[in-house]
C-alpha cells in the first residue's frame, strides 16, 4: 500500500517574487519502524524509490518531463510520538494502530517530487512550469479508478478538491493583467562589502555604481503579472480555509538548519507536554488563507502565461501592458523606467473602476423579450428590476415610471434610495455589452425598446447569454427555452399505411430489425412536406412564424437535412439497440418518433421503466414464493429475452438475484411444458413467441459461470427452489473433460455450473455447444478484456446472455463497459473509444452531460433495485435471513478428512470425561478447518482467500456492502479468527474496521462503539466475538450481519444479530449465515432448521449435549460429503 | 501613421483645429505632441498652457534651443447658460450613462445647439491660441502639437471638454445634482480614484508563517498536550464533494467588458476587448494539459 501525500511549499525567500513548489511524497506500508533515531521520515519512499514509483507505477514519465531533477528533501512538521512521526491516518488504519495519548509536533525530512510539467509555448520553444492542478486530477483519477493499492492522503485530497474549484477562474475568465508596484529601499550610503574575492575592485565599483544609479533614477519597480478578480474565488477561499487540514500548512523547504530541528527534538525529552507547549511556540506552520492565496496566484499566473502563442497574437499585444504580462516567467522582467509609472497609474484607475462594477445591487436588472403574434410586427424588449432575494418580485420599468410618488417610494425602499441611479448605471453597463440598448436610453425614463425580427434573433441567440453571464437576467419567450423549443429536424416515424393495418397483426419486434419506419421532415413535433420545407428555406429570416408559433430556422442545417432525407431509401432499418441509442442522444438532428407506434412506444417505455411491465405470476414449479419486486425482476428478464435483448440484473446484495434467475429457468420450462397448440393463449403469451418456438424442442441448458466461492451456493439454491431441474457442477479434477462425456452432460442437464477459471481452461468444450443462456454471476470479473478468461467467455455461443452483479456498476465505468461488451458487443463502442467519450470526461472531468447520455444508453439494460427504494422496503421484511453455502477447498477437505479419520479411531477407545473432551475438541477442530486452514494449523501461514471459499465469499460480500455505503457486523466464535478477519479486511480491502473480543478493555470498547455509530464515520466493518459482542451493545449503524461460523443455538445467533436489529435501526437488516457444504456445519444448520427435532433435544447455549450422542450418530454428524469439495 | 486620436470626439476636436491649416505644419506638429517635446502642460480654468521645446533655426535667428509658451482656449459658454444645457443633458438616460462610462454620447450636441453653442470646437476660429514662436501662421506647429496632445487627454477624459468650455468640474457636479439622472453622473464624477502607487511587499500574496500555537488559536496554553493528530491530518471538517460545472464561459471576458473598450493604458488601434477575448480563449483552450 502506498499513500500519496503532498502540499504547497512556498520558497524560503524574502524576495519580492516568492515562488513555491507543489511537493509530492509517498508513504509506504512496507517500511518498518527503524531502530536508529534519524531526522528522516521512516515510512517515506526515499528519492530513488520515489523516482521509480512515480515513473513506473504512476507512469508520470511522459507527461511530466524529467523527474530526477525535481526530487529533493523537504521538511514537515508532523504529529509524532515516541521519537517517531505518526503514520498518516490512512497508514495508521492499515497498520491497525491506535492514536497514542501523547503526541507532539516535530520536524521530519521527507524526499519530495516538486511537480513540474513541460509545455510547448510555440514551435520549438517550451517552458517548464509548476502544474499542480493537472497533476492532482491525474493522480486522483489513477488512485481512485486504476490502482487499488495506491491511496490518496487526506492532505492531497484537500488540494485536489480546492484546485478543482480554482479551475473556475480560468474557465470563466476571472483574471486581468496587472502591474504590481514595488518601492525600492533607499540606497544605503555605505554599501555592504561584497564577499566575492574573485571580482576585481574596479568591476565591483562599477557594479555598485550602476546599481546605485538605477535606484536613484527610479525608486520603484513594476512587475507585470495577472490578478484574480472574482467573488466566487473569494468565497471559495473562505470556505476552503475551514476545510484545510493543518498538514497542508506543515511543509517547509528543507532547512539547512536540520541540526537545529533535530537538536530541538533531542533537547526536550523530559516532558512531552512541556515540549509540546514549547514546540507550539517554536515550530511554524503556514497561515491557511495566505498559503491558499499564494498557491492560487502562482498557479493561475503560471497557467495564463503558458498558453500557446502565435506570432500574430504576440504582434497584436507587443509593446502593451498585455504583451508585458503575457510573457512567460523567465522573459518577464520588472520595469524601472519612469514612463511606466504612467502606465501603472492608468492601469490602476482602470482596475479601481473595474472593482466598482463588481459591487452588488440588491436587484437584478432584467430584459424581457415579448414576441408579436404577427409576423411583420416589431418585438418588445422591456426592462425590469427583479429582487435578488425574492425573484418573483418583479417590476417593469415601464410601470415604475408611471407610478404614483408613494408607490415609487415603496420600490425605492426595497431596492435602496439610489435605486434609479443604480438602474441607470446598470443599464449603461448592459448597453456596453449590448449596444442596441443605447437607443432605448435616449430619454429620461428608459423602459424598453422595440426590436426588429433580426434584432430579436440576435438578442435570443447571443445577447441574452451575454447579459446572463454578466449578471443580468434575460427573460425569453417559452418557445425559445430548451424544453419549449421547436427545431427543424428529421423524424423517424412508422410508415403511414402500415400503422393502421399491419401493426395489429404484427406485434413482435426483434433486436435486429425494426422495419416499416421512414424519415420525415419535421418542425418541432409537426410533420412538414417537402414543399413547405423549401418555402421555409426561402424565408431568409432566422425566425419564422410557423403555424401560429415562432420557430428558429437554420437554413444551412435545413439544407443538409433535406439532402440527407432525399438520399434515404424509403424505409429505414433500425434495431432496438439503434432505437435506444437515438433516444439517448438528446439533441440529435434525427429524432425517433414512436408516438404513432403504440407497440414500440410501449416497448421503450417498459424498457425505461420496468414498473410498467405486467407482473408475471410465481412460476408454478418454483418451490418458493417470489417477493413482488422479484416477480417484477422475473418479468423484466423474460421481457428482455423475448425481445432478443441481453441485460444485467444489478440488484443490491441481499435482494435475491439468484432466486430471480432460478425463477426464470423454471418459468421457461413451465411455459414449454404447458404450451397450448395455438390461439387461446396467444394474446397473453405473445411476448414469448420467438422464432425458436416453431419447433417445440426442449429448452437447451443454461450455463452458469460463477466465482468458485459460490459454485456450491448456486447448486444448493437450485436444489432448494427448483428441485426438478437437473443441475450439474462442471468443476474439479474429476470433471468431464472428454468431448463426448461433456456432450452427454450437456444433453442430460438443464443447468451446468462452472467457474470463471474453468470457463477459460475448458473453453473448447464449452464453446463447442450452443447454450440457451449464459449467466455470469459477479460479472465484474470480466473487467479486463485482454485476459484469456474474458476472451474465452466472449466466445461462448448462447441465445441469451445475462449478467449479474451487486456492485454499483454505474460508478465503475470500466466494469460497466466490460459487462456491456459481454451483453451487447459494440453497443458502447470499443474500449478506447469508450474511455475517450465517457470514462475520462465523466470520471476525470466530471462531465455531467456525458454522464447523463451514458445513463440513458445503459438504463434499459440494467435492472438495479436498491434496498433503500421505497417500493423494495415495502416488500421486504425488516429482517432478511439468507444462508451462504460454500464448498471446502481441497486443502480444507484433506485436513477435514484426516481429523475425522483420527477421531474415528480415538473415539473407539475413549470413555467418560476423555470421550467428552475428545468430542468437544474435535468439533472445534472441524469448525476451524471450515473457517480457514490457518486457523486450524495455527502456523501463521497465509490467511488468503484461495485457501477458503468462505473467506473468499465473505470478502466479496463485505466489499459490496461497503461500496454501497453501508456498515456491517461479522460474528465468529473464535477470537483468533476475528483478529485475522479484521486484519484481512483492513489490509486487503483498506476498510475502516473495529474488533471487539473478550479481552477488549471497557473504555476502548465504548470508544469503538461510539465511533462506529457516529454518522460521520465512513462505512465500516465491525468484527465481534460471539461471546463478547453478542449482548448488551447497540450497533444499529450496521444493516448487514454476517455469521462466519455457526452456533448450535439459534437464540444465541439471533441475540447477536439483534445488535444491529433493534430500536434505532432504520434500514432493513440482512443476515448472512455461512454454511460449509457437506460438513458438520451443514448438519448443524439442518438440525437448527428442523424445528421438530430441535424441540426434542435440549439445546443449551453450549455444545455439551453433543457428547451425549453415540459414536455412530456423532460420526454421521461430522462425516464429510466429499462431493461437496471444490 | 496611426491616427492621433481613437475616439470620435477626439477626432472632431483635431479636425476643427486642422480646418485651414497647412498640412506640412500639421505633420511637423505631430512630432511636437510627445512628452519629449512638451515640457510643461497644464489646464487651469479652462485654459491650457504649455511649454514646448523648439528647434534651433538659424534662418529665423534662433541659435539656442528655444522654449516656446503656448496657450489655448476654446470660446467659453457663459455660466448663465450652463444650467439649461445640463438640464437637457440630464434628460437623456443614454447620454448620462455614456458619460458615466467615460464616453461622449453621440447626441451630445443636441443639448448645445438649441442655445446656439456647441461642445466640440466647430472650426479653428473656436480656438483662442497663442504661441511665443516666431512663426506668424496659426496654428503653428507648436500649437498643433499641444492640440494633438490635448486630444489624447480628451479621449480619456471627455469631461475636459466641458472644462475647456468654461464649466469646471465642481460647478458641473452642482448642476447635475439638480436632476435625478444627473445625480448618478455626479457621484461618478465625484468618485476619486487614488492613482497614487500602491506599494506591494510581494508579487504574490505573501504566505505568512505562524507558530503552531497561533494557528491553533489565541489560547496558547490550551494547545499543550491537546494536539489531535487525526484532526491535524484530516482537518476539523470534512471536505464535501462539490462539483463545479466545467462549462467554460459562454461569452469571453465579461469581466473586462464592463469597463468598455480602449482603456487608457491601451495604445493600440486594435480593440482591447477583441484582443482580450482572444487571450481568454487561448488560455482556456491552449492550456488544457495544465488544469
Amino acid at each position: 500500500m502506498k499513500i500519496l501525500h503532498g502540499t504547497w511549499i512556498p520558497c524560503p525567500t524574502e524576495d519580492f517574487v516568492q515562488m513555491g513548489e507543489f511537493c509530492l511524497w509517498v508513504e509506504d506500508s512496507q517500511k518498518k519502524r527503524p531502530r536508529k533515531p534519524s531526522h528522516r521520515h521512516p515510512y517515506q519512499l526515499d528519492a530513488a524509490a520515489l523516482l521509480e514509483f512515480l515513473g513506473q507505477t504512476l507512469g508520470l514519465n511522459n507527461a511530466y518531463g524529467h523527474l530526477p531533477g525535481h526530487i529533493a528533501p523537504k521538511s514537515f512538521v508532523l504529529p509524532s510520538s515516541d521519537k517517531q512521526p505518526l503514520p498518516s491516518p490512512e497508514l495508521m488504519r492499515y497498520w491497525e494502530l491506535d492514536w497514542p495519548d501523547q503526541t507532539e509536533l516535530q520536524v521530519w525530512e521527507v524526499d519530495c517530487y516538486s511537480v513540474r510539467a513541460t509545455v510547448k509555448l510555440r514551435a520549438g520553444e517550451s517552458s517548464s512550469i509548476i502544474a499542480p492542478i493537472a497533476l492532482l486530477s491525474d493522480l486522483h483519477f489513477i488512485a481512485r479508478h486504476q490502482l487499488a493499492d495506491v491511496q490518496f492522503g487526506s492532505d492531497l485530497l484537500f488540494w485536489y478538491r480546492y484546485s478543482q474549484s480554482l479551475k473556475q477562474v480560468i474557465l470563466k475568465d476571472r483574471y486581468i493583467p496587472a502591474l504590481k508596484y514595488r518601492e525600492l529601499p533607499q540606497p544605503r550610503k555605505k554599501s555592504k562589502k561584497p564577499s566575492q574575492k574573485s571580482l576585481t575592485k574596479a568591476a565591483l565599483q562599477k557594479a555598485a555604481l550602476q546599481q546605485q544609479a538605477a535606484q536613484q533614477e527610479s525608486p520603484f519597480e513594476l512587475y507585470p503579472t495577472w490578478e484574480i478578480v472574482s467573488e466566487q474565488y473569494e468565497s471559495n477561499l473562505q470556505r476552503y480555509v475551514e476545510y484545510m487540514p493543518a498538514i497542508c500548512t506543515a511543509g517547509h523547504a528543507a532547512s539547512n538548519s536540520g541540526n537545529s530541528s533535530s537538536a530541538q527534538r533531542h533537547s526536550a525529552k523530559k516532558s512531552s507536554a512541556k515540549q509540546n507547549s514549547a514546540n507550539s511556540k517554536t515550530l511554524h506552520l503556514w497561515e491557511r488563507q495566505s498559503l491558499l492565496r499564494h498557491f492560487s496566484e502562482v498557479a493561475i499566473e503560471d497557467i495564463v502565461t503558458h498558453a500557446v502563442r502565435t506570432r500574430a497574437f504576440e504582434n497584436a499585444i507587443a509593446g502593451t501592458l498585455l504583451g508585458l504580462c503575457f510573457k512567460p516567467k523567465q522573459q518577464r522582467h520588472p520595469l524601472r523606467e519612469p514612463r511606466f509609472l504612467d502606465l501603472y497609474r492608468q492601469w490602476l484607475e482602470w482596475r479601481q473602476k473595474l472593482a466598482r462594477t463588481q459591487t452588488k445591487a440588491s436587484f437584478y436588472l432584467g430584459f424581457q423579450l415579448d414576441d408579436p403574434g404577427d409576423a411583420d410586427a416589431d418585438w418588445d424588449l422591456f426592462f425590469a428590476v427583479i429582487d435578488r432575494q425574492e425573484p418573483s418580485y418583479r417590476v417593469l420599468l415601464a410601470d415604475y415610471w408611471c407610478m404614483e410618488a408613494n408607490e415609487r417610494a415603496m420600490v425605492r425602499e426595497r431596492f435602496g434610495a439610489d435605486f434609479e441611479q443604480q438602474t441607470l448605471v446598470q443599464l449603461g453597463y448592459a448597453a456596453r455589452m449590448y449596444p442596441t440598448l443605447w437607443t432605448a436610453l435616449d430619454r429620461t425614463a428608459p423602459f424598453g425598446m422595440t426590436l426588429t425580427l433580426e434584432q430579436a434573433f440576435e438578442f435570443l441567440t447571443e445577447f441574452a447569454w451575454v447579459l446572463e453571464d454578466a449578471g443580468f437576467k434575460a427573460i425569453v419567450p417559452g418557445w425559445w427555452t430548451p424544453s419549449g423549443r421547436r427545431r427543424a429536424k428529421l423524424k423517424l416515424r412508422p410508415k403511414d399505411k402500415q400503422s393502421s393495418s399491419k401493426s395489429e397483426t404484427k406485434s413482435y419486434f426483434s433486436a435486429d430489425r425494426l422495419a416499416d419506419y421512414e424519415y420525415q421532415l419535421a418542425i418541432g413535433d409537426e410533420a412538414v412536406n417537402e414543399e413547405e420545407w423549401r418555402q421555409l428555406l426561402e424565408a431568409q429570416t432566422p425566425l419564422v412564424l410557423f403555424r401560429g408559433e415562432w420557430v428558429e430556422l437554420d437554413a444551412s442545417k435545413m439544407r443538409e437535412l433535406l439532402e440527407f432525407w432525399q438520399s434515404q431509401p424509403p424505409e429505414a432499418e433500425l434495431s432496438l439497440l439503434d432505437v435506444v441509442k437515438m433516444e439517448a442522444q438528446q439533441d440529435g438532428d434525427i429524432e425517433l418518433d414512436t408516438s404513432r407506434d403504440r407497440a414500440l412506444a410501449d416497448l421503450m417505455a417498459s424498457l425505461r421503466d420496468p414498473s410498467k411491465l405486467q407482473i408475471q405470476p410465481n412460476p408454478e414449479r418454483l418451490q418458493g414464493t417470489l417477493r413482488e419486486y422479484q416477480q417484477r425482476g422475473l418479468s423484466w428478464l423474460s421481457y428482455l429475452e423475448s425481445l432478443g435483448l441481453n441485460g444485467c440484473l444489478a440488484d443490491d446484495m441481499g435482494l435475491g438475484k439468484t432466486i430471480q434467475v432460478i425463477a426464470r429457468l423454471v418459468q421457461e420450462r413451465d411455459e414449454r411444458a404447458g404450451q397450448p397448440e395455438t390461439d387461446s393463449q396467444q394474446e397473453t403469451n405473445n411476448q414469448q413467441e420467438t422464432d425458436e418456438q416453431d419447433t417445440i424442442d426442449p429448452v437447451l441448458p443454461t450455463l452458469l459461470i460463477v466465482p468458485t466461492s459460490v459454485v456450491g451456493n448456486w447448486k444448493r439454491e437450485l436444489e432448494k427452489f427448483a428441485p426438478h431441474l437437473r443441475v450439474a457442477i462442471h468443476h474439479g479434477s474429476d470433471r468431464n473433460q472428454d468431448k463426448t462425456a461433456f456432450r452427454r452432460l450437456y444433453d442430460e442437464y438443464d443447468v451446468i455450473i462452472t467457474s470463471f477459471t474453468l470457463a477459460r481452461k475448458d473453453s473448447k468444450l464449452l464453446s463447442a455447444v450452443e447454450w440457451h443462456r449464459l449467466v455470469l454471476d459477479e460479472a465484474q470479473n470480466i473487467k479486463n478484456p485482454k485476459t484469456a478468461q474474458t476472451k474465452a467467455i466472449l466466445k461462448l455461443n448462447a441465445r441469451h446472455r445475462l449478467a449479474l452483479t451487486g456492485t454499483p456498476v454505474e460508478n465503475r465505468l470500466l466494469d460497466l463497459w466490460s459487462i456491456f461488451n459481454f451483453l451487447n458487443p459494440g453497443f458502447l463502442g470499443k474500449q478506447a473509444q469508450f474511455r475517450k467519450t465517457f470514462e475520462i470526461p465523466i470520471q476525470r472531468n466530471n462531465d455531467v452531460r456525458q454522464s447523463s447520455t451514458l445513463k440513458k444508453l445503459v438504463e434499459p439494460f440494467i435492472l438495479r433495485r436498491m434496498k433503500t427504494d421505497r417500493n423494495i422496503i415495502k416488500d421486504l421484511p425488516d429482517k432478511v435471513e439468507q444462508k451462504i453455502y460454500c464448498n471446502l477447498t481441497k486443502e480444507q477437505a484433506a485436513l477435514y478428512q484426516s481429523v475425522v479419520k483420527q477421531i474415528t479411531g480415538e473415539l473407539e477407545q475413549a470413555e467418560g470425561m476423555s470421550r467428552r473432551g475428545l468430542i468437544l475438541s474435535s468439533l472445534t477442530k472441524l469448525k476451524q478447518i471450515c473457517n480457514h486452514p490457518r486457523q486450524f494449523l495455527q502456523d501463521g501461514s497465509d490467511f488468503t482467500t484461495q485457501r477458503s471459499h468462505k473467506l473468499d465469499r465473505l470478502s466479496e460480500m463485505v466489499s459490496e456492502v461497503i461500496s454501497e455505503g453501508e456498515s456491517l457486523l461479522i460474528f465468529t466464535q473464535f477470537t483468533e479468527l476475528g483478529e485475522a478477519i479484521e486484519q484481512f479486511l483492513k489490509h486487503n480491502l483498506s476498510m475502516n474496521t473495529y474488533y471487539l473480543h473478550g479481552g477488549t478493555p471497557r473504555k476502548k470498547r465504548e470508544t469503538m462503539i461510539a465511533e462506529f455509530q457516529e454518522p460521520v464515520t465512513e462505512p465500516s466493518a465491525f468484527v465481534l466475538s460471539l461471546k463478547a459482542g453478542g449482548v448488551g451493545i447497540t450497533l444499529t449503524k450496521a444493516n448487514h450481519v454476517f455469521h462466519f461460523d455457526r452456533w448450535w443455538n439459534p437464540a444465541v445467533e439471533d441475540q447477536a444479530t439483534d445488535r444491529a436489529f433493534r430500536i434505532g435501526q432504520t434500514k432493513n437488516v440482512f443476515v448472512h449465515k455461512f454454511v460449509s457444504i457437506g460438513t458438520l456445519e451443514e448438519r448443524i444448520d439442518e438440525m437448527i432448521e428442523d424445528k421438530k427435532k430441535l424441540a426434542g433435544v435440549v439445546v443449551g447455549t453450549d455444545e455439551s449435549w453433543l457428547t451425549e450422542l453415540d459414536n455412530a450418530s456423532f460420526q454421521k454428524l461430522i462425516a464429510l460429503n466429499s462431493s461437496a469439495v471444490i | 501613421m496611426a491616427s492621433i486620436s481613437r475616439t470620435w470626439w477626439g477626432q472632431e476636436f483635431i479636425e476643427a483645429m486642422q480646418e485651414f491649416a497647412d498640412p506640412g505644419r500639421l505633420q511637423r506638429g505631430r512630432s511636437y505632441s510627445s512628452d519629449h517635446r512638451i515640457l510643461k502642460f497644464d489646464i487651469k480654468h479652462g485654459q491650457v498652457s504649455a511649454t514646448v521645446r523648439g528647434n534651433i533655426n538659424p534662418y529665423f535667428g534662433v541659435h539656442k534651443e528655444p522654449k516656446y509658451r503656448v496657450s489655448i482656449e476654446l470660446t467659453p459658454i457663459p455660466s448663465e447658460d450652463w444650467p439649461k444645457i445640463v438640464q437637457h443633458l440630464s434628460s437623456k438616460a443614454g447620454s448620462v450613462a455614456k458619460l458615466l462610462l467615460n464616453e461622449v454620447p453621440d447626441g451630445i450636441e443636441d443639448s448645445f445647439t438649441g442655445l446656439d453653442y456647441s461642445l466640440l470646437p466647430t472650426g479653428f476660429d473656436d480656438f483662442q491660441s497663442q504661441c511665443s514662436c516666431p512663426d506668424w501662421s496659426r496654428p503653428c506647429k507648436h500649437i498643433a502639437g499641444v492640440c494633438y496632445h490635448l486630444s489624447k487627454r480628451i479621449d480619456r477624459d471627455p469631461f475636459l471638454l466641458f472644462e475647456l468650455r468654461g464649466l469646471d468640474r465642481e460647478d458641473f457636479r452642482a448642476e447635475l445634482l439638480k436632476f435625478p439622472l444627473g445625480k448618478a453622473l455626479a457621484s461618478e464624477l465625484g468618485a476619486q480614484y487614488d492613482v497614487q502607487p500602491q506599494p506591494e511587499t510581494s508579487l504574490f500574496s505573501r504566505p505568512i508563517l505562524q507558530t503552531v500555537a497561533e494557528q491553533a488559536g489565541a489560547d496558547t496554553n490550551a494547545i499543550a498536550g491537546s494536539l489531535d493528530p487525526k484532526e491535524f491530518w484530516q482537518g476539523a471538517t470534512r471536505i464535501p464533494k462539490v462539483q463545479d460545472s466545467d462549462a467554460p464561459a459562454v461569452i469571453p471576458g465579461i469581466l473586462i467588458k464592463k469597463q468598455g473598450d480602449y482603456p487608457v493604458f491601451w495604445e493600440k488601434d486594435k480593440s482591447f476587448i477583441k484582443v482580450m477575448e482572444e487571450l481568454y480563449c487561448r488560455v482556456r483552450q491552449q492550456t488544457k494539459g495544465l488544469f
